[in-house]
C-alpha cells in the first residue's frame, strides 16, 4: 500500500472511531460512508472502463462490413451451397440406383436361364451316352453354365453392395441438414445483434471482388445469392462456348 | 412369414427409402409402400391394412419415435410390428425405442443380411 494512500486511510478511520467516542451520529455515518467508497469507487471505475470497451468493440463490430456481408450474404450462401451438395448426393445416389435396379432383373435371368439350361442338357446327355461327341460338348457347356450362374451370384452380390454404399446420402445429408440448421440459428443471432446495435445500411458492399474470384468460387450453386450478384455464374457448356465464342475465340 | 404382407417404409431422404425397398424386395416382398414423414405415414396406417411398419427416427414433422408411440396409442394399430432402421444410436434413445414398444432396431450404416435377421426375429416372435 502506498504512503499516501495509508495515511488517507488512517485519517479515516481515527476520524470514524472519534466520531464514534464522541457519540456524534452523524459525522460516524460520513466517515463510515467515505471508507465505504474508498472501497467501491476502484471497482465502479473497473466496471465503468469495461461497459466503455465493450461499448466501444461492438461499434467497430458492428461497423464492420465483413460482418455485415458474413450475416446478410456468406451466411445465407453457404446454407445454399450446403443444401446443392445433398441435391447434388441425392442425384447421384438415385441414378446409380436405377441402374442397379435395371441390373439386378438381367443378372436374375441369367441364372435361371443357365440353371434351366444346365437341367436340360444333363438330362440329354444322359440318353446320349454313346455319342462322345455330344457328351464332350454338352459337358463343355453345362461347365459353363455352371460358371454364369456362380458369376452371376457374384455380380448380384456386387450390386447390392453398390446399393447400400449409396446409404451415405441419408448419412451424409442428414449431418449437412445438421450444420445447415446450425448456419440458420447463427445467422439469426448475428442480424438481430447487427439490428440491435446497429440498423443494417441499405447500402451494401460488393459482395465480390476480383481478388475472391480468382481465389475461386467452387461449383455455380443453382440459385445462390453469390451468383447473381456481382459474378454469374454460367449454366452448361453450351454458355461457356458461347462467352469464349462472344470473346472471339 | 406371409411374403406377400403389406409393408410401409417411412424415410425423409427418398434415397435410403429406395435402398430399404430394393432389399426387401430382394428378400421376397413386394407390396410396399413409402412415405416422407411420421405425419404422413399415421393416416396411410390408419386406412392402409398395413401388416410392417419399417421408420426412420430422424425426420421433418412428425419423427419415427412420435410414429411409433402414436402407433401403440391406437388400438387399432398397438400390435403392429415396428422395425426402426436409423442413424440414431444413443443409449437413451435406443431405450426410449424399446420403452415405447419399437420390436427391432436396426443402426445405419447396415447391411441386407442384418435388416433379414431383424425382420425374421420380429416374425418369428410374432408368430410364436
Amino acid at each position: 500500500m502506498e504512503e499516501l494512500e495509508k495515511r488517507s486511510r488512517l485519517a479515516q478511520a481515527r476520524a470514524l472511531v472519534a466520531a464514534l467516542e464522541a457519540n456524534n451520529e452523524a459525522e460516524y455515518q460520513a466517515s463510515l460512508n467515505a471508507l465505504a467508497a474508498s472501497q467501491t469507487q476502484p471497482m465502479f471505475e473497473e466496471v465503468g472502463r469495461m461497459t466503455r470497451e465493450v461499448h466501444e468493440a461492438l461499434m467497430i463490430f458492428a461497423t464492420d462490413d465483413r460482418l455485415n456481408l458474413l450475416a446478410e450474404d456468406e451466411m445465407p450462401d453457404a446454407r445454399d451451397r450446403l443444401r446443392y451438395v445433398i441435391t447434388l448426393t441425392e442425384q447421384a445416389a438415385n441414378r446409380t440406383l436405377a441402374l442397379v435396379e435395371e441390373a439386378f432383373p438381367v443378372a436374375d435371368r441369367l441364372i435361371d436361364r443357365a440353371e434351366r439350361l444346365h437341367i436340360e442338357l444333363v438330362q440329354i446327355r444322359q440318353g446320349h451316352a454313346d455319342n462322345t461327341r455330344l457328351v464332350d460338348v454338352i459337358t463343355e457347356l453345362t461347365a459353363y453354365l455352371d460358371s454364369v450362374q456362380k458369376n452371376g451370384g457374384i455380380l448380384k452380390t456386387g450390386l447390392t453392395e453398390i446399393m447400400m454404399a449409396q446409404e451415405f446420402q441419408d448419412l451424409s445429408g442428414q449431418l449437412l441438414l445438421r450444420v445447415i440448421a446450425l448456419l440458420e440459428t447463427l445467422e439469426g443471432k448475428m442480424l438481430g445483434l447487427l439490428q440491435k446495435i446497429h440498423p443494417i445500411s441499405a447500402e451494401k458492399p460488393a459482395a465480390q471482388t476480383l481478388a475472391a474470384l480468382s481465389q475461386g468460387m467452387g461449383p455455380a450453386v443453382p440459385g445462390a445469392k453469390n451468383d447473381s450478384s456481382a459474378a454469374e455464374s454460367i449454366k452448361n457448356q453450351d454458355d461457356v462456348d458461347d462467352l469464349l465464342a462472344s470473346l472471339g475465340f | 412369414m406371409d411374403r406377400n404382407m403389406k409393408i410401409l417404409v417411412v424415410d425423409d431422404f427418398s434415397t435410403m427409402r429406395r435402398i430399404i425397398k430394393n432389399l426387401l424386395k430382394e428378400l421376397g416382398f413386394t407390396n410396399i409402400e413409402e412415405a416422407d414423414d411420421g405425419a404422413t405415414a399415421l393416416p396411410m396406417l390408419k386406412q392402409g391394412n398395413f401388416d410392417f411398419l419399417v421408420t426412420d427416427w430422424n425426420m421433418p414433422g412428425m419423427t419415427g419415435i412420435d410414429l411409433l408411440k402414436a402407433v401403440r396409442a391406437d388400438p387399432a394399430l398397438a400390435h403392429l410390428p415396428v422395425l426402426m432402421v436409423t442413424a440414431e444410436a444413443k443409449r437413451e434413445q435406443i431405450i426410449m425405442a424399446a420403452q415405447a414398444g419399437v420390436n427391432g432396431y436396426v443402426v445405419k450404416p447396415f447391411n441386407g443380411p442384418t435388416l433379414k435377421e431383424k425382420i425374421d426375429k420380429i416374425f418369428e416372435r410374432v408368430q410364436g
